[in-house]
C-alpha cells in the first residue's frame, strides 16, 4: 500500500513537469528541451532568494512560478520565435527548435553550476517545513499531498482550458492546422507566449515542489526528468491531456514496481522497454490521435 | 605539423568518430527516418569491439569488421520492428533503444564491466587505419547523395507517396537507413574504443544523441559535408573555449543556440547560399549585359541544382493549398 | 576475493601494454619523449600539470584538489626539498569530460617540459588517461578515481585509498551500537559505491555475523527514494546503510526521516563537504568513514590543516589533503631521482613507495599496488557540522 503512495506522488511529479511540455508540444508544436533547465533554475532562483529572506511556502512557490514563466517567455521570444520566422518549413523548424532548446538550456545550467560548483542546493531556509502525516498506517508528507493535489488540479484546469475556452479552441486549432487558424483570426504569437508562460510556470512550480520534497537537487537534476517527461508524453500520445496523465502514472508505477520487486538496477531497461512495446502496439501512443503530419 | 598532430591526437581521433556518429544519425534523417538508433549502435559497437579484443583476443580489424556487421544486422532487426512508426514516435522508440543499451551495459556484470566499463583495450590499431576507414565510409555515404540514388533518397524523404508512385520501394529504403545507421554507429563506437582503450556506461548515454544532433543541425543536415563541418566544430570548439575559463560552458550554449536560430540550414547551407549568391551575381551581370530577365522562375536561388530536387522543392513550396486544409496534410504531389 | 577481482584485469592490462611496447606500434608512432632537462641533476624549473575538472559536474572535487596541490607546491618551493629547483604547477581543466582529459594527457605527453602529471579526480576521466600515460611513460598521481583501470602500471599512482579498503573501520561502530541487521541502499552509478554496496558491506556483515535484511541497487536516474526506502524499512533492519552520491544523500536522509526511521544511517564520504546542509536537522546522525577529516589528531595532519587554514581561511576537505600528499610524494621522488627525467622519476616513485611516510592523511601511510593506504576516520553529521567519532588503527 505504501508503494501505491509512492506511485501516486512520483507520478504527480512527472505529471506536473510533463504537463507544460505536453501543452506546448501538442498545441504550438514546440518540443522545448530547455524545460528541464527552467525547472531547475526556478528552484535555484528560489534558493538564492532564500539565502537573503526567510519566506513561507506560498511566496517560494510564487517565485518558482514567476521565474519559470518569465524564463519560458524569454526563451520563446529570443529563440523559438526567431527560429520559426526563419525556418523553411514546419519540419526543419521542429528540429531547429529541438537544438535551439538544447543550446539555450546550457546557459542557465552553466550559471547554476558555476554558482553551486554542482553541489546540491535546497530550500531548507524557508520557514516551511516538510512534515510527514500518518494516515491509517500510510505515511505521506504535506508536500507530497500538495504536489498530488496541485498536479491533478492543474492538469484538470489545463484540460478544461484547452477544451472549453476560446483560447483553448484557438490553440487546438493551431495544433491541427496553423494556417487555417491564422486565417480565422487567431493571434498565434500572443497565444504562443501565453502557452509558453503557462508551461514555464508549471515547470517552475514543479521545480520548487520537487526540491522541497527531495530536500535538495543539483543543477543537473532537470535533465533526468526531461527524458522521463518525453517518455510520459509519448506513452500517452502527443496532444492528449488524458494521455500525459496516463503516461506519467504508468511510468511511475512501472518504476516503483520494478524498484521494489527486483533489486533495482533494471528499472530503466524495463521502463524504456515498456515504451518500446507500447509504441509497437499503438504507434501514436495510447491516447494519441492519428498522426496528422507526414511521416 | 607532426608536433601539432601528436599534441592533438585525441581531438583528431574524436573528430573522425564524431563524424561517423553524426553520419549514423544523418543518413536516416536524409531518408526521412527520424531515428537516433545510431547512438545505440555506437554503444553496442564500442562494447562489442572491446569485448572481442579483451575477452576473445581478436585483432583490431577483424573485431571492427565483425562489430559493424553485427550492428548492421541489429539495425535491420530494429528497423523491421519499428520502421512503421512515424516522426517523433519513431525518435522516441529509438531513444528508448539507446537507453536500454546503456542499462544493459551497467548491468552486464563481468562481461561489460558494470559501472566501471571496459578498459585496457589495447591493440595495434593506428590512427592511419582509422583515417582510411573513415574516408572510405565517407566516400560511400557521399555516393548516396549524388546521381540517381541521391535523387531517389531525396524523393523518399520529401514525398514518400510520390516515391511510391514512381516505383521506389519506400519501405526498403527506410530499412536500408536503419542498416546503414547501425553499421556507421557500430564502426564509430568500435574505432573509438580502440583508440581510447576504454568505454563506460556514461560514454554511451543520451549525451551522444544530443552531440550528434548538434553536429548535424549546426553543420548542415542534408549533406555529409554538413556532418563533417559539425564534427570538426563540436570536437574542437570545447577545446578552443577552454581559454575562456570558467564560463566556457555558457559560451558553448550560446553558440549552439545562435547557430540553431540564425542558420536554419546549418553552416553548410550558408556556404552553399554564399556560392550561389556569387554565381547569381555573375549571371545577373551577364544577363544585364544582354538585357534579359534578371530573376528566374523560382526566385533565382537554385541555378544548376540537380533537377529532381528542384522539382520536389517546387512541389513542396507551391502545394495545392486547398487540398492541404481538407486533409490536414502538407503533401504536395504534382 | 576483492583483490582477485582487482588484480586480474591489471595483469591483463600490463600484458597488453608490454605487447604494444614490444611491437612498437604505439597509436601514433611518436615514440617516447624524454623528460625535461638533462638527466644530470635537476633543472631550474620542473613543470607539473594538474589535469583536473575545474568546471562541470565534478568541479567541486577538482577545485579542492587543486588547492591542495598549490599549497604543497608552495611549501615544496619554499623548502629545500628540490635543492633550489622550483616546481611549476600548471592547472588544466578537463570540463568533467573523459575525452578532454585524454586530450590534455596527450598534450602533456607531447610537451617534453612536463615531468609529471596530477591526474583527474573522476574515475571516468582517469580510466581514459591512464593507458596513454602508462604507455608513453609519463608519471601520474591521481586522487579519488577509485575504479579499476586507473592504476595500471608503475607510471600510474593513486593518492586516495580505495573506499573498500577503509570502509570496514565502521565495523567497530556497528559492534558498539549492537546492531544485528542492516538494510542497504546503494547506487550502481559509480564503481566505488557499487563495490562497497555489493561486496564490502556484505563481507563486513558476514565477518560480524549480522544479517542484511534488504539490499537495493538504485539506478542513477532515480531521484525520489521513497519507494526503495519503504521497502528497506519494511524488512526492519537495526540500521540503514545508504551509499549514494552528493545530493542524493540529502534526499535519502530527509525521506528516511519522513518514513519514520530515526536511527543512524551509515553513509559514505559523498555526504561530506557540507553536502548534507540542505537536509537540516533531518541529516543528523549520518555516519561515514573517510580517509581524512580536518579534526583528526595525527600531528602531520594537524600541521597540514593549520597551513591550509592560513593559506585559504577555511577547513580543508579530503580532496585537498589527498592532493597535498600526492604532491609531496612526487617531490620526494623527484628529489630521490635527482632528475626531472620521466623514467627516473617513475623508478624513484617505485622505491619511494616502499617506505611509509607521515602526511596530511595521517601517520605511517604506505602504498599498496600503487594506491595509498590510510587508517581512516569515522565522522558523524550533527545537522550542521562534522563530528569526529573515532580514528582507524592504521594499516587497514
Amino acid at each position: 500500500m505504501q508503494d501505491l503512495v509512492s506511485v501516486v506522488t512520483l507520478g504527480s511529479v512527472y505529471l506536473l513537469f510533463a504537463l507544460g511540455m505536453s501543452i506546448t508540444w501538442g498545441t504550438i508544436d514546440i518540443l522545448n528541451f530547455a524545460h528541464g533547465s527552467v525547472f531547475m533554475f526556478s528552484a535555484f532562483s528560489a534558493s538564492l532568494v532564500l539565502e537573503r529572506l526567510t519566506l513561507g511556502l506560498v511566496p517560494v512557490l510564487l517565485i518558482g512560478v514567476v521565474v519559470g514563466a518569465l524564463m519560458s517567455v524569454l526563451i520563446q521570444v529570443v529563440a523559438f520565435e526567431q527560429i520559426i520566422k526563419r525556418a523553411r518549413d514546419r519540419r526543419t523548424a521542429e528540429m531547429q527548435i529541438l537544438i535551439g532548446g538544447i543550446g539555450v538550456a546550457i546557459i542557465p545550467l552553466a550559471i547554476a553550476q558555476h554558482h553551486t560548483q554542482s553541489n546540491p542546493f535546497g530550500l531548507n531556509a524557508s520557514s516551511f517545513t516538510v512534515e510527514s502525516i500518518s494516515l491509517g498506517g500510510l505515511r505521506i508528507t504535506n508536500i507530497q499531498v500538495l504536489t498530488v493535489l496541485l498536479a491533478l488540479a492543474l492538469w484538470a484546469a489545463a484540460a478544461v482550458w484547452l477544451r472549453r475556452s476560446r483560447q483553448g479552441l484557438a490553440l487546438r486549432a493551431i495544433g491541427v492546422d496553423a494556417q487555417t487558424a491564422a486565417l480565422m483570426g487567431v493571434d498565434r504569437r500572443r497565444l504562443a507566449l501565453v502557452t509558453m508562460a503557462v508551461a514555464g510556470g508549471m515547470a517552475g512550480l514543479s521545480g520548487v515542489l520537487f526540491t522541497f520534497s527531495l530536500g535538495a537537487i543539483t543543477p543537473e537534476s532537470g535533465d533526468t526528468l526531461l527524458v522521463k517527461a518525453f517518455a510520459c508524453i509519448i506513452l500517452g500520445g502527443v496532444g492528449s491531456m488524458l494521455g500525459v496523465a496516463f503516461g506519467a502514472y504508468l511510468l511511475a508505477a512501472a518504476e516503483v514496481v520494478i524498484l521494489t520487486q527486483t533489486n533495482g538496477s533494471w528499472v530503466e531497461a524495463v521502463s524504456f522497454g515498456l515504451i518500446f512495446l507500447v509504441l509497437l502496439v499503438r504507434p501514436a501512443g495510447v491516447f494519441g490521435r492519428k498522426e496528422v503530419r507526414r511521416t | 605539423m607532426s608536433d601539432f598532430f601528436n599534441a592533438n591526437l585525441v581531438l583528431v581521433q574524436s573528430t573522425l568518430t564524431g563524424l561517423l556518429l553524426a553520419l549514423s544519425i544523418q543518413v536516416p534523417l536524409r531518408m526521412g527516418v527520424f531515428s537516433f538508433a545510431g547512438a545505440g549502435s555506437y554503444g553496442i559497437g564500442a562494447y562489442a569491439t572491446g569485448i572481442l579484443v579483451l575477452r576473445y583476443e581478436m585483432d583490431a580489424l577483424p573485431a571492427i569488421a565483425l562489430t559493424a556487421l553485427g550492428t548492421a544486422v541489429i539495425g535491420l532487426l530494429l528497423g523491421a520492428l519499428i520502421s512503421r512508426l512515424g516522426g517523433l514516435y519513431l525518435a522516441m522508440a529509438t531513444v528508448a533503444f539507446d537507453l536500454i543499451i546503456s542499462v544493459i551495459a551497467i548491468n552486464g556484470g563481468e562481461l561489460t564491466g558494470a559501472s566501471t566499463g571496459l578498459f585496457g583495450i589495447i591493440t595495434d590499431f593506428t590512427t592511419g587505419q582509422m583515417f582510411v576507414l573513415t574516408v572510405a565510409v565517407l566516400a560511400l555515404v557521399a555516393m548516396s547523395e549524388v546521381g540517381r540514388l541521391g535523387r531517389r533518397v531525396d524523393t523518399v524523404r520529401d514525398d514518400p507517396e510520390l516515391a511510391a508512385s514512381m516505383g521506389i520501394n519506400v519501405r526498403r529504403y527506410r530499412l536500408a537507413a536503419f542498416v546503414v545507421s547501425g553499421a556507421l554507429g557500430g564502426l564509430a563506437g568500435g574505432m573509438n574504443v580502440l583508440v581510447r582503450s576504454t568505454v563506460g556506461p556514461l560514454d554511451i548515454g543520451f549525451g551522444l544523441i544530443v552531440l550528434a544532433l548538434t553536429m548535424i543541425i549546426v553543420g548542415g543536415s542534408r549533406s555529409w559535408k554538413g556532418a563533417l563541418i559539425g564534427a570538426v566544430i563540436f570536437t574542437w570548439l570545447p577545446d578552443l573555449l577552454t581559454v575562456i575559463g570558467e564560463w566556457q560552458e555558457l559560451v558553448y550554449g550560446v553558440i549552439v543556440a545562435v547557430a540553431a536560430i540564425f542558420l536554419p540550414r546549418g553552416i553548410y547551407g550558408v556556404l552553399q547560399d554564399g556560392t550561389r549568391w556569387v554565381q547569381r551575381v555573375r549571371r545577373d551581370r551577364r544577363a544585364a549585359a544582354r538585357g534579359g530577365p534578371v530573376v528566374d522562375a523560382d526566385g533565382g536561388l537554385r541555378p544548376q541544382e540537380d533537377e529532381a530536387a528542384v522539382l520536389v522543392a517546387q512541389a513542396a513550396e507551391q502545394p495545392v493549398r486547398e487540398l492541404d486544409q481538407l486533409s490536414g496534410r502538407t503533401q504536395g504531389a504534382p | 576475493m576483492d583483490l582477485d577481482l582487482r588484480r586480474r584485469p591489471r595483469r591483463a592490462v600490463l600484458a597488453g601494454l608490454t605487447a604494444v611496447l614490444l611491437l612498437g606500434t604505439a597509436a601514433c608512432g611518436g615514440g617516447d619523449s624524454g623528460g625535461g632537462g638533462s638527466s644530470e641533476g635537476l633543472p631550474e624549473t620542473i613543470t607539473v600539470t594538474s589535469i583536473n575538472p575545474t568546471t562541470g559536474v565534478v568541479a567541486f572535487a577538482g577545485n579542492a584538489a587543486n588547492k591542495g596541490y598549490e599549497l604543497a607546491v608552495k611549501e615544496i618551493n619554499e623548502s629545500d626539498t628540490l635543492e633550489g629547483s622550483q616546481l611549476e604547477l600548471e592547472l588544466v581543466d578537463t570540463r568533467s569530460e573523459p575525452q578532454t582529459a585524454a586530450q590534455e594527457a596527450t598534450t602533456a605527453i607531447a610537451d617534453t617540459d612536463v615531468a609529471a602529471v596530477f591526474g583527474s579526480v573522476s574515475s571516468n576521466e582517469a580510466i581514459a588517461m591512464s593507458p596513454l600515460l602508462q604507455q608513453r611513460g609519463l608519471p601520474v598521481i591521481y586522487t579519488q578515481a577509485g575504479s579499476d583501470g586507473v592504476v595500471v602500471g608503475d607510471y600510474t599512482w593513486r593518492a586516495t585509498p580505495l573506499m573498500s579498503s577503509y570502509y570496514p573501520i565502521l565495523s567497530k561502530y556497528i559492534e558498539d551500537q549492537g546492531f544485528t541487521s542492516l538494510g542497504v541502499l546503494y547506487t550502481s552509478a559509480t564503481p566505488t559505491l557499487q563495490e562497497v554496496g555489493s561486496e564490502t558491506v556484505p563481507q563486513m556483515a558476514e565477518d560480524l555475523g549480522i544479517d542484511i535484511t534488504a539490499s537495493i541497487d538504485i539506478p542513477a536516474t532515480t531521484q525520489d527514494y521513497s519507494a526503495p526506502i519503504s521497502q528497506v524499512l519494511d524488512s526492519q533492519p537495526d540500521a540503514v546503510v545508504a551509499l549514494l552520491v552528493g545530493a542524493a544523500n540529502v534526499t535519502v536522509m530527509q525521506q528516511l526521516r519522513q518514513a519514520g526511521y530515526t536511527g543512524p544511517v551509515l553513509g559514505n564520504s559523498g555526504a561530506s563537504a557540507g553536502n548534507l546542509l540542505p537536509a537540516g536537522a533531518d541529516g543528523a546522525d549520518m555516519i561515514w568513514p573517510v580517509d581524512f577529516n580536518f579534526q583528526q589528531t595525527a600531528q602531520s595532519s594537524q600541521d597540514f590543516v593549520e597551513a591550509y587554514r592560513a593559506e585559504y581561511g577555511e577547513d580543508p576537505l579530503n580532496y585537498a589533503a589527498e592532493a597535498y600528499d600526492a604532491a609531496w610524494f612526487l617531490a620526494r621522488s623527484i628529489a630521490a631521482a635527482g632528475s626531472a627525467d620521466r623514467e627516473a622519476i617513475k623508478d624513484a616513485m617505485v622505491s619511494e613507495a616502499e617506505s611509509t611516510f607521515d602526511g596530511a592523511l595521517g601517520e605511517g601511510l604506505s602504498w599498496e599496488d600503487g594506491t595509498i593506504v590510510v587508517p581512516g576516520v569515522v565522522v558523524r553529521w550533527t545537522g550542521d557540522g562534522e563530528e569526529l567519532l573515532y580514528e582507524g588503527s592504521g594499516g587497514a
